[in-house]
């Protein structure tokens, strides 16, 4: 038996597909990357900034993100026509805002008495609030004189630089920009020099920016303002709890000087790791990141850590959303930090279970068909990680009861060792994925910095040879550790009544609005039925009515009869 | 760890430094020359004996090959009724199993090699692919040709598909992104024209297996094929092999038919979908053009300008950056292959600001119609075009499909220059060019703007920036109503 089996794995034999990334030093202590490909007559390039939404703290929560928006204003030598007079309005616009901040919090307070309903009401502002805002547009336009406007991205535009971006998650941020092989010194100067100085202009205005993000993100969508609040509920004493891009009472507080102390704080260079993908010649990038870049200031002392742990979970959560959505369950558990050995493991597990030829696809969309879609999958994030896996579910069925033929899967890893071939299927697809990682500079360059970003770039290489170590008995230890009750937090999505347009339920279609709200419940009791022989005995009663009313049977009859068909038919199968 | 650490800090001292020589603006430094021609089609192209046309680009750098089969088809050949058929096809020729083996046993093989399997049919075209590690060529191709000449549409499969679209419908007007996607092909192309027949719950009800077979064998024959293949394998090798899985087919099917262009543009007007959310989605929408329009380089420039060159254009400085009332704004002026595609400039703005940005739009839409651009603004919409041109071409795999794509549409023989051309074309372009396409294409009169939102407070405006209605259009306000999720009618 073990040789036959032994034939049929073919496992694929790859060696460990290594990244040939080199890692230096600058003199102030900025790491640099280098990965040299000769593909394309371009480079990739960006940089990371170890500090994201973690760093943050109650009251000026989005202000990493909004520091990230500000990066592009410009410095002394871009982004204005007369740099004196630039500073000059800038500083006057702080005066103004500083007065505005005193009304901000008499504002705040009345909103505490109930003299305000929302704060951010153009109509509910007070009257001196108003004043000093029509100060402020009057420097704002006089600022635009000065300004020459987004400058930053025309010089790199001009020069043929695309794909420019940035980023920032709860442990990082970073930037990054593709330019033509022969503009490397470009990126150098523009880069370096923003980092140097940079000029924080149209702050406020960028404030409403970001509060548009917010609303397109998270408020405008059926569920990112319930995936906030649950994300919320998940993290408890860690600093994951709160929203990357902050909460909105938040994010009209942030002031220019926050931003000011959170640059010097967390954007010196020791903190910092600049990286290259692509077109150039590896010893002369780095002598000219040492001359452009070494002209950052080596910071006083270390960056401040992130001391706050996620205090283990003492009891189950679960949280009852009525959302614009099909009804689905999602369910997620505390796992380990990026790196931590337990992480490989988890992360082959979310394979088993997920995809298309997984276990939750294959048990509750092809199986007991109580699902349409299923999803597994292992995050770490730098300092705590989750573990999620939930479904949406078909009509006639419970979240609740999909989510218990999850947790029977679960028990299984828990109670069965994973077979030998279905554990390779997955290692193969972690080994192809490999190569396929690697198709251009900038999927690669994007890679590295998430990878650094979250604690170490070289888990770029070091993560294939230990997934591909997993063994079947560390699936069955991880799933017993982390796949507990208390361990876990349970969203359930229901579908906010009146909502999806016409008809929810194409079965319930056709019906009165009594008889639908009728059929509507007694479904709802059918399918939490497991006696088969009471469902059985219920159908036959069912008929019997039906056969002696004939024609004039209710046709909400008719439909809770198939209603009971299903269902039995659902529990013989099992 | 820590060890490694060390070394490499010894290793980076003593790097010399001129921070000096640093110059004090960007336009001072001296970049070396690259030169850079594009690719050519006839250098990859082999017009196999067997039928289709292929581009065939040999790259050994890693173990991975990538075959792609593009199919004259599209949801234009759909009969009325039966919409989704197309996509339908498309979706379970590769996931409904094929004649020897069964959905389940292909899925597992495919999942043990790390293969993907994929197949889609689109609008105006369908596409079938498979990628794998290069040991796994010959399964992979016997496998592409079952998928390709005997698929099963295996029952449980086939009607598991249909579910999940029934179950789909019903999110349709959950998230107003959706709503407005809907609405947005409506409003450009007509409620008649075939993108706009979007399926039903009765028409994916009344779609048959036979349906599946009917279409398939109608347009699925090598006549109507284009491969693209790239990856780790020998040229000559790669093209036997490619004959082999084209050769004796049967049977012969149907030519392509073309494309329909009926299409019918919206009369101008505010059209407002009433829904309950804190920000708008807009779109100010007028006639596009086609990609072969002698205009057509002058347009992109235009365009760039003013809202499709992202943070330089004209639209995000003003919406976002000015203003603040947007996280996104843009334009965009695609050229269309088969019939002219729309103009469209967007951003989604809170309730209270969404007809404030709209004044500003199109202030900047008749601005340009009105007043050359700058110098600045043309040379770097140009600089940007032919200095990012190489992208078409960055990997070898793009290589391939962009050839099979250029095959496919006609243009590799109606206008086999075109990626040489490319750049001396954007070049020629003048800001006289620009404005007289402003002027021709961008009539602010004549915009249809779609809004979804929250109709009584985007119609209230802001206190500071009061907009009137009537100076953004001509043609009213006009309600959509929203659509029942299953049969698109109208909800009362």
């Amino acid at each position: 038996m073990r040789a036959i089996l032994g034939l049929l794995l073919f496992p694929l034999l790859l060696g460990a597909q290594q990244v040939p990334v080199k890692e230096h030093f600058l003199s102030n202590g900025m790491k640099v990357l280098l990965l040299e490909r000769k593909d394309a007559p371009s480079i990739s390039g960006g940089w990371v900034a170890r500090v994201g939404s973690v760093n943050e703290r109650p009251g000026i929560t989005g202000i990493a993100h909004l520091f990230e928006h500000m990066m592009f204003k410009g410095t002394p030598k871009i982004g204005t026509k007369d740099y004196k007079a630039d500073v000059k309005i800038i500083n006057e616009q702080e005066r103004v805002r500083d007065a505005m901040r005193v009304e901000e919090r008499k504002m705040r307070e009345m909103w505490r008495k109930g003299e305000i309903t929302d704060l951010q009401d153009p109509d509910q502002k007070t009257d001196k609030w108003n004043k000093l805002n029509e100060e402020f547009k009057v420097l704002i336009e006089e600022h635009r004189k000065v300004i020459v406007k987004n400058e930053f991205d025309r010089i790199y535009t001009s020069n043929g630089g695309s794909r420019m971006n940035a980023y920032t998650s709860y442990d990082h941020t970073a930037y990054f920009i593709d330019v033509p092989s022969n503009k490397l010194e470009l990126f150098m100067w523009m880069e370096s020099g923003r980092l140097l100085d940079p000029v924080f202009r149209e702050f406020y205005t960028e404030r409403d920016v970001v509060f548009e993000e917010r609303r397109m993100r998270t408020e405008s969508t059926p569920l990112g303002k319930f995936f906030e609040s649950f994300n919320s509920l998940f993290w408890e004493s860690h600093p994951y709890s709160w929203p990357i891009i902050g909460w909105p009472s938040d994010i009209p507080a942030i002031s220019k000087k926050q931003a000011d102390e959170f640059y010097a704080t967390y954007y010196m260079p020791q903190n910092l790791t600049l990286v290259l993908v692509g077109d150039f010649e590896g010893k002369a990038a780095l002598t000219m990141a040492e001359k452009y870049f070494g002209r950052l200031k080596k910071g006083e002392g270390l960056v401040p850590d992130v001391v706050t742990l996620e205090q283990p979970q003492k009891a189950e959560k679960r949280f009852y959303a009525e959302a614009e959505t099909n009804p689905n369950i999602d369910i997620y558990w505390h796992t380990p930090a990026f790196g931590h050995k337990d992480t490989y493991p988890l992360s082959v597990l979310a394979q088993v279970l997920s995809t298309r030829t997984g276990r939750l696809h294959k048990k509750l969309v092809l199986g007991e068909k109580i699902a349409t879609d299923t999803w597994a999958w292992q995050g770490a994030r730098k300092y705590a990680g989750e573990f999620n896996m939930g479904a949406e579910v078909t009509d006639g069925n419970t979240p609740e009861q999909v989510e218990q033929v999850i947790y029977s899967l679960v028990e299984e890893v828990k109670s069965k060792l994973v077979p030998a071939k279905e554990l390779q299927k997955v290692k193969n697809n972690f080994a192809a994925a490999e190569y396929r990682r690697l198709s251009s500079n900038h999927p690669i360059l994007m890679q590295i910095m998430r990878s650094e970003g979250l604690g170490n770039w070289r888990e770029i290489n070091e993560a294939g040879p230990k997934i591909q170590a997993v063994t079947a008995e560390d699936l069955q230890r991880v799933a017993k550790k982390y796949f507990t009750r208390e361990n876990r937090a349970v969203a359930v999505y229901t579908r906010k009544p009146g909502t999806g347009g016409g008809d929810e339920d194409p079965i319930f279609a056709g019906l009165d609005a009594q008889a639908k709200a009728m059929a509507r419940k007694v479904t709802s009791t059918i399918n939490a039925d497991k006696d088969l022989v009471q469902l059985k005995k219920r159908l036959a009663d069912l008929e019997a009515q039906m056969e002696k009313a004939g024609a004039k049977a209710p046709p909400v009859m008719k439909v809770i009869r198939a209603v009971l068909r299903k269902r039995i038919a659902q529990l013989e199968k099992k | 760890m820590k060890n490694l650490f060390v070394i490499f800090l010894v290793f980076s001292v003593g790097l010399s430094v001129f921070a000096a020589d640093i110059p004090s603006r960007p336009e001072k430094l001296k970049f070396p020359e690259l030169k850079y021609e594009p690719p050519k089609g006839s250098d990859y192209r082999v017009e196999l004996k067997s039928g289709p046309v292929a581009f065939v680009v040999p790259n050994r750098e890693l173990p991975l090959i990538s075959i792609s089969i593009l199919v004259r088809t599209g949801k234009y050949n759909e009969p009325k009724g039966k919409e989704g058929l197309a996509a339908m096809t498309g979706y379970l020729l590769s996931k409904g199993g094929t004649k020897s083996h069964s959905a389940e046993a292909l899925e597992e093989r495919l999942a043990f090699l790390a293969a993907g399997l994929s197949s889609n049919i689109g609008d105006t075209s369908g596409s079938v692919g498979v990628n794998l590690l290069s040991k796994d060529l010959d399964e992979g191709l016997a496998i592409l040709r079952e998928v390709l000449t005997v698929p099963r549409f295996q029952r449980d499969r086939f009607d598991l598909y249909k579910t999940q679209q029934i179950q789909s419908m019903k999110q349709r007007n959950d998230d107003s992104r959706n709503i407005e996607r809907r609405e947005l092909v409506r409003l450009a192309y007509g409620d008649h024209f075939f993108r706009s027949q979007s399926a039903t719950k009765a028409s994916i009800d009344s779609i048959t297996e036979s349906d599946l077979r009917g279409f398939h064998r109608d347009w699925f024959h090598p006549g109507n094929f284009v491969v693209s293949v790239s990856g780790d394998f020998d040229r000559k090798e790669m093209v036997l092999k490619l004959e082999r899985l084209f050769s004796d087919w049967s049977p012969k099917g149907k030519t392509a038919k073309p494309v329909p262009t009926n299409k019918k543009f919206a009369k101008a007007g505010i059209y407002i979908v009433d829904k309950e959310v804190n920000q708008g989605r807009v779109d100010i929408m007028l006639p596009g053009i086609m990609r072969d329009n002698p205009d057509y380089y002058a347009v992109q420039v235009m365009n760039d300008i003013l809202g499709g060159g992202g943070f330089t254009s004209r639209i995000t400085n003003r919406v976002r950056s000015d203003e603040g009332l947007a996280y996104s704004a843009y334009s965009y002026c695609p050229g269309g292959t088969y019939f002219p595609r729309t103009f469209v400039a967007g951003y989604q703005s809170k309730s209270r600001t969404v007809l404030y940005a709209a004044q500003i739009v199109l202030e900047e839409m008749r601005k340009i119609t009105q007043e050359e651009v700058t110098d600045k603004e043309i040379e770097t919409a140009k600089a940007s075009y032919i200095q990012t041109f190489p992208q078409s071409f960055e990997t070898k795999g793009a290589v391939a499909s962009t050839f099979a794509s250029e095959e496919f549409t006609g243009r590799l023989s109606n206008n086999p220059n075109y990626f040489e051309n490319f750049r001396s074309k954007i070049r020629a372009v003048t800001k006289a060019d620009v404005q007289r396409v402003a002027g021709k294409y961008l009539k602010p009169d004549k915009v249809a703007i779609l809004i979804i939102g929250d109709k009584e407070e985007i119609l209230k405006g802001h206190p500071d920036h009061l907009v009137n209605v009537d100076s953004l259009t001509s043609g009213g306000v006009k309600d959509i109503p929203m659509r029942d999720p299953f049969t698109l009618q109208p909800l009362k």
